[in-house]
């Protein structure tokens, strides 16, 4: 136990030395310090962005509905002529057809998707409508906050009504209520029957600009184009009862529309079927190389800085090639010389490392709160990094540190 | 206590600069027994410094046998070497190798350090040392605010911490005046009458003349090695 204790406190009296040698050279010691501050910094900071972004992927996911997956038309990639399977189309009997035969499904959502510009008196805005039937509110979770979201009789009577997401609300109406009111989109007027309940934003993503308007309106009062068909969608969203019949039913869709529009054995599918789950993962993994990448262009940074703790650690020994010749002298063991260096090394980067960490939380906040974009730091990112520090230290101090203790006595006090 | 304090075998140490062999100590043997106060004068470059190296187990012997207290230092590693500087010898130098901008009692302290010692334990005995050298009133003064008279006080309060069987002094009034050097040498003679073995290198013969012994070194050789004659003693003053 007394062994233990003098061991520490042994350690305890290299912390006191390492301090006044720093406290000596204090502008250099504060110099060598900013490279391990600047190289944390910038790991934690990018650790935190990382997190960030897989946050919220995570929420903007939780969005788009859980157990549902998304029927896309996708273009033939493929060479030769063009034929009208290879087009890419998706019709509103095929959301039928998958209702009807594909075991689990709870529901499915068509929609069209198309860019509108809306104007009030005074204002306007451009903004993403979605033609959709009521089944798009139960299928992606969304509802109305205020007013009401479609109903069969609006599609049924492809009456000119529409829903307005919230950033839309503030853009065309300010603080007023914007339930009753007429909107002209691409000059039709359309009567505003209810505000979308708010999802807020992800990366810059804001789910609150769109428009929901009945299917049937949106085909016949805003399309411009013609390279429709009548009965054309842009996507179908399938809902199913739960997470098994999911899996299942992406295979069977898949099936299902291979037969229906008759493609050959060795081609490609025309459309693509992802689930929200795959969307996830797939996501998920993008993220993730995200943070990766970001967190190894900052070690790169905090390599840096450690290679400046050895550059300031080597000339440290050279300088002081006399005091450890006298330490020596004293009865210094190789031992005791090398850890005074290696601690020393070792207490710069760990206040540069904790330096680092305070100004990667306040820039984090910062962050926050500007950019709107969470940036979380843990506790356990926290302590890794002063650990890290403290081994970057160690590291990098350890090569000047064992050249101090290679040092011959003599030698080391002849030196000027 | 029947075994001399330190005892050289033909001791050698050889330099080779250029490719060319220099004989820095060329086969010395002799013997220092326990309380004796010995200077160890010739010019420089007679070998003198470099054997008295070896003595403090800084530098390591070409060939020869150096035992000290009884114990063949060859077969020490550098840990055992470190050990026996700490708790057999203490050196002071010309240039008192004090730390700078450390208090006279952290430097004093500093050898306890080495030998283990508790921050507590290290603190009073530094005090007791420097109390003894007439410092009681200069514990936290640096180096800088210290004289040379006062910064050797501290080399030599230094030096004693462990309580060492013997002190070396390589040239310890080199950076002194007369009246300091005096000094120093009566401190000296008072350590030796308390039981300290004394090893002093000087150049200066009146300097040596308050040692009880001479030798003498030239060219790596010993030419010379007797009891001073008419020996001085320096009172403190």
């Amino acid at each position: 136990m007394t062994h233990f204790l003098n061991a520490i406190a042994g350690w305890g009296v290299n912390v006191a030395i390492a301090m006044t040698a720093l406290r000596t050279n204090l502008m250099r010691s504060i110099l060598t310090t900013l490279g391990v501050m600047i190289g944390v910094f910038s790991v934690i900071l990018a650790v935190a962005v990382g997190n960030g972004a897989q946050v919220s992927v995570t929420q903007q996911i939780a969005t788009l509905g859980s157990n549902m997956a998304i029927v896309v038309p996708q273009p033939d990639s493929g060479s030769g002529p063009p034929r009208s399977t290879d087009r890419g189309r998706l019709t509103e009997r095929d959301g039928e057809a998958i209702l009807r035969q594909v075991s689990g499904v709870s529901a499915v959502a068509p929609q069209i998707r198309s860019s509108v510009q809306l104007v009030t008196p005074g204002r306007s805005a451009n903004t993403q409508a979605t033609g959709a039937t009521p089944e798009y509110g139960i299928v992606s979770n969304i509802t109305a906050s205020e007013g009401r979201f479609l109903t069969d009789g609006d599609i049924d009577a492809a009456a000119r009504v529409v829903v307005i997401g919230q950033t839309v609300a503030d853009k065309l109406f300010a603080d007023a209520n914007p339930v009753g009111e007429t909107v002209r989109i691409n000059r039709v007027p359309f009567k505003v029957i209810g505000v979308l309940e708010s999802k807020g934003s992800n990366l810059g993503n804001d789910n609150d600009d769109q428009i929901v308007v009945p299917i049937t309106t949106l085909r016949q009062r805003l399309l411009t184009t013609a390279t429709q068909g009548p009965d054309d969608v842009t996507l179908l969203f399938v809902g199913f009862i739960d997470e098994e019949s999911l899996l299942s039913g992406q295979r069977e869709i898949k099936r299902m529309l291979r037969d229906r529009y008759r493609v050959p054995k060795g081609r490609i599918n025309p459309f693509t079927v992802r689930t929200t789950t795959e969307i996830a993962e797939t996501t998920g993994q993008v993220t993730q190389i995200f943070q990766a990448v970001l967190v190894a262009i900052a070690s790169i940074s905090l390599l840096v800085g450690g290679i400046g703790i050895m550059n300031i650690m080597l000339v440290s020994v050279t300088e002081r090639t006399r005091e450890i010749g006298l330490r020596m002298a004293l009865g210094a063991k190789r031992s005791d010389i090398r850890n005074q260096f290696l601690v020393e090394a070792a207490v710069l980067c760990v206040i540069g490392g904790a330096i680092g960490l305070t100004l990667a939380i306040i820039a984090a906040a910062i962050f926050q709160q500007v950019a709107d974009f969470p940036a979380p730091i843990g506790v356990d990112t926290a302590i890794l990094s002063v650990a890290f520090s403290a081994v970057i230290g160690i590291v990098f101090g350890g090569y000047p540190a064992i050249r101090a203790s290679r040092l011959s006595p003599i030698e080391a006090l002849r030196s000027e | 206590m029947t075994a001399p304090l330190l005892e050289t075998h033909d001791l050698v140490k050889d330099y080779v600069i250029g490719g060319e062999v220099l004989h820095a100590v060329n086969s010395v043997s002799l013997t220092i027994k326990r309380g004796e106060f010995v200077a160890i004068m010739g010019a420089s470059g007679s070998g003198k410094s470099t054997f008295m190296n070896m003595m403090g187990c800084l530098d390591i012997p070409t060939s020869g046998t150096l035992l000290l207290d009884g114990i063949d230092t060859k077969t020490l590693d550098s840990d055992a070497l470190a050990e026996i500087r700490n708790r057999k010898i203490g050196f002071v130098f010309q240039q008192f190798n004090l730390l700078a901008r450390t208090s006279a009692l952290d430097n004093v302290a500093v050898p306890l350090i080495y030998a283990g010692l508790g921050y507590a334990e290290r603190r009073e005995r530094a005090q007791v040392k420097l109390e003894a050298m007439g410092l009681g009133n200069r514990l936290q003064n640096t180096p800088a605010k210290l004289s040379g008279g006062q910064q050797q006080r501290v080399a030599i309060a230094r030096a004693l911490v462990t309580n060492p069987l013997m002190l070396l002094a390589d040239e310890p009034t080199g950076a002194l005046d007369t009246q300091t050097s005096l000094d120093i040498m009566a401190i000296f003679q008072k350590l030796n009458d308390e039981g300290i073995t004394l090893i002093v290198v000087t150049h200066e013969p009146d300097i040596a003349e308050y040692a009880a012994r001479r030798i003498v070194f030239r060219d790596g050789q010993v030419i010379e090695d007797a009891a001073v004659k008419s020996r001085r003693r320096a009172i403190v003053g």
